[in-house]
């Protein structure tokens, strides 16, 4: 890419104390992106929003937006804006007066205020609403007249504390796609905060899965899910089943890699992580849909492991067989619903076989250092 | 023909005639002395505690209105009462900021200290808050001009009202979201537009709830405004009693229902602004 990053964070560090919010953490977002940050509560995500909008402090490290240091610019002087997960609605002003609040304090024209309103809030579909309370709203528009008081100001980039967490699950998937199109039509750079990961997925061009205030990894949804570079972001993203590495030896420019359910299985040299030649610290994964259930030993060259059949969860167009293998652990299988109900026929505990191309499985790390 | 009713549960006082009974009791000692009071304002009657009726008449409103001392204390009490509830509510409400958005060492004491005056007996203060003046010789002689020969019972009203504000403006701002604070600045607020244009108006409830009870707490205080006043600055609720002491005339009640009125046309218009203020969310 030769366009020059928006946001450039360079080995941002912040502690509270002796607990490290954010550890050493370097970022470019680019113009226009779709951006999420995406870890489990306590990651440091939060963090990261605020110290962009300003309203926490680096310990350490760097953060330029266009190239300028943006560390000792107070929030009201950033070009940044943020939705705020409780929206922040301010309650005795009405919804045009809320927008119009932040175009006011840079002193623009009053006529200008008028248009940029109404502009803004016809881009989040709330034109008629301009004289109402926002106690007269319902959550899903209240955070649309946040939406618009941000992006009425042109910001450089527009923050997103967690948007969808507050709405009920059916508003929270239309506004999945609201927020996409949104995005498109104002071009305006977004980076959304979110702990759900299939909101990350479904939404953003690129996504940093952070953890303990690390950056794991930061790739394309797709990216994430087909290349997980540890074995956290692997188990944090969908879901997998991962099982301990025995032992790890090279073979004639192989890896050969065994595991205690699945025997020895060889991987090409460069599937496997290179430092990591120790195979306590490393897993083998595999998605659940890559696996077929057989009631008969499948043809050789697989990988494959014999088990009893397990509990089988009815998903509506596909089910999860769980099988039981041998060494105790049990693996479980996304299976369509012309075979699970195949399976369901024969009994619990029935003999089964798992495959899958060894293509298909993933030698992580436990943690990518 | 069966039909069921349930039982009333302990608190439906609708449905219930002990209740109804408490309800009836409570709402008759709270009200019927003072409309016992309104009537009889209107008695033409030479005694006001003549509990004899003679005929309507509204003399005793004229007379009251006649009497130049009445008139004169019911000036300095509204007088004292304005200018203490200013100061009141401001003072009130920069200790409410201060207590609920700072961290500073010793602010426990602190709180305890505020918190002080609501506790301490009334009749300590005016004790304590007389011989103030007289030892710090920094009172305001009683001859001085008016309205500064009312500053020491002004004084004195601020230091026991001021508390009563900062309590309730300091609950209003407990359930302010401090990211409306953070959405102001976002959008480009400095801190005292923030002030001015977010946390003011959140206030606003709070600050009228707080300055009417600064306003009825001064004007009908006695006893510790009994220990700061002079013969030249008597207040209303002083002036009553001494007239009491002398003779109970239906003056008073007139004088006493002019007051109500006040109170309750001021309860009235705080209650319209605050209803103006927006909603608590």
């Amino acid at each position: 890419m030769t366009t020059k990053p928006i946001i450039s964070i360079r080995n941002l560090s912040k502690r509270f104390g002796s607990v490290a919010a954010l550890d050493n953490v370097s970022l470019d977002i680019m113009p226009g992106e779709f951006f999420a940050l995406l870890g489990p509560s306590g990651c440091g995500k939060s963090t990261l929003l605020r110290t962009i909008a300003g309203f926490e402090s680096p310990t350490e490290g760097e953060l330029l937006l266009d190239g300028t240091n943006m560390v000792k610019l107070p929030p009201n002087k950033r070009p940044v804006n943020m939705v705020f997960q409780s929206y922040a609605v301010f309650p005795h002003m009405s919804v045009a007066k809320n927008v119009a609040y932040g175009l006011q304090l840079q002193g623009t024209p009053a006529g200008d205020i008028k248009t940029r309103v109404s502009e803004a809030l016809a881009q989040v579909h709330l034109s008629g609403y301009e004289e109402r309370m926002p106690d007269q709203l319902s959550g899903g528009q209240r955070q649309r007249v946040a939406l618009a008081r941000a992006l009425v100001k042109k910001p450089r980039v527009l923050l997103l504390d967690e948007p969808l967490s507050a709405l009920d699950a059916k508003l929270r998937h239309a506004m999945r796609l609201e927020l996409v199109k949104l995005q498109q039509t104002v071009g305006v750079t977004f980076i959304m905060v979110t702990h759900d990961q299939s909101e990350a997925l479904a939404v953003a061009d690129r996504i940093a899965v952070l953890e303990s205030g690390r950056l794991r990894q930061v790739s394309s949804p797709a990216g994430l899910y087909l290349q997980p570079c540890d074995a956290f972001v692997a188990d944090f993203i969908g879901s997998v089943n991962m099982f301990e590495v025995a032992s790890v030896a090279d073979r004639d420019g192989k890896v050969a890699v065994r595991t205690a359910e699945f025997g020895e299985m060889l991987f090409p040299a460069d599937a496997v992580p290179a430092a990591h030649g120790v195979a306590k610290d490393l897993v083998v994964a595999i998605r659940p849909e890559k696996i077929r259930i057989l009631l008969e030993p499948p043809a050789d060259g697989e990988a494959r492991a014999r088990g009893r059949l397990g509990d089988v969860a009815f998903q509506g167009d596909s089910s999860i067989v769980e099988v039981l293998l041998e060494s105790g652990r049990t693996i479980s299988a996304y299976v369509h619903q012309a075979d699970a109900t195949r399976l369901m026929a024969a009994k619990t505990g029935a003999d089964v076989w798992c495959s899958w191309g060894v293509s298909d499985m993933l030698v992580l790390p436990r943690i990518a250092r | 023909m069966a039909t069921y009713r349930e039982r009333p549960g302990p608190f439906e006082y609708s449905r219930k005639l002990s209740m109804q009974a408490i309800f009836a009791a409570s709402a008759i000692f709270l009200y019927a002395p003072i409309i016992v009071l309104i009537v009889y304002s209107f008695n033409d009657s030479r005694r006001g505690g003549n509990v004899v009726w003679r005929g309507f008449t509204t003399d005793y409103y004229v007379k009251a209105f006649n009497n130049s001392e009445l008139m004169i204390a019911f000036g300095n009490s509204i007088t004292i009462a304005v200018v203490s509830t200013i100061f009141s509510v401001v003072l009130g409400a920069l200790t409410a900021v201060a207590l609920w958005r700072f961290r500073f060492p010793l602010k426990p004491v602190y709180e305890g200290m505020v918190a002080l005056p609501i506790v301490i007996p009334e009749i300590c203060m005016g004790v304590s808050l007389a011989m103030f003046f007289a030892y710090s010789g920094w009172s305001v002689p009683a001859e001085a001009p008016w309205p500064l020969n009312l500053t020491n019972i002004t004084i004195a009203h601020i230091t026991f009202s001021f508390p009563f504000a900062a309590m309730v403006i300091r609950t209003r701002l407990a359930n302010f979201n401090r990211e409306m604070e953070e959405a102001a600045k976002d959008l480009g607020a400095t801190e005292y537009q923030v002030f001015r244009d977010i946390l003011l108006p959140h206030m606003k409830p709070g600050l009228i709830a707080g300055g009417l009870l600064a306003f009825t707490l001064s004007l009908d205080d006695f006893v510790i405004t009994f220990f700061t006043s002079g013969p030249n600055t008597v207040t209303f609720p002083i002036k009553v009693y001494s007239m009491v002491r002398f003779s109970v005339t239906p003056e008073i009640n007139a004088a006493s229902t002019v007051l109500i009125l006040l109170t309750l046309v001021l309860t009235a218009v705080a209650m319209r602004l605050q209803s103006f203020g927006g909603s608590s969310k």
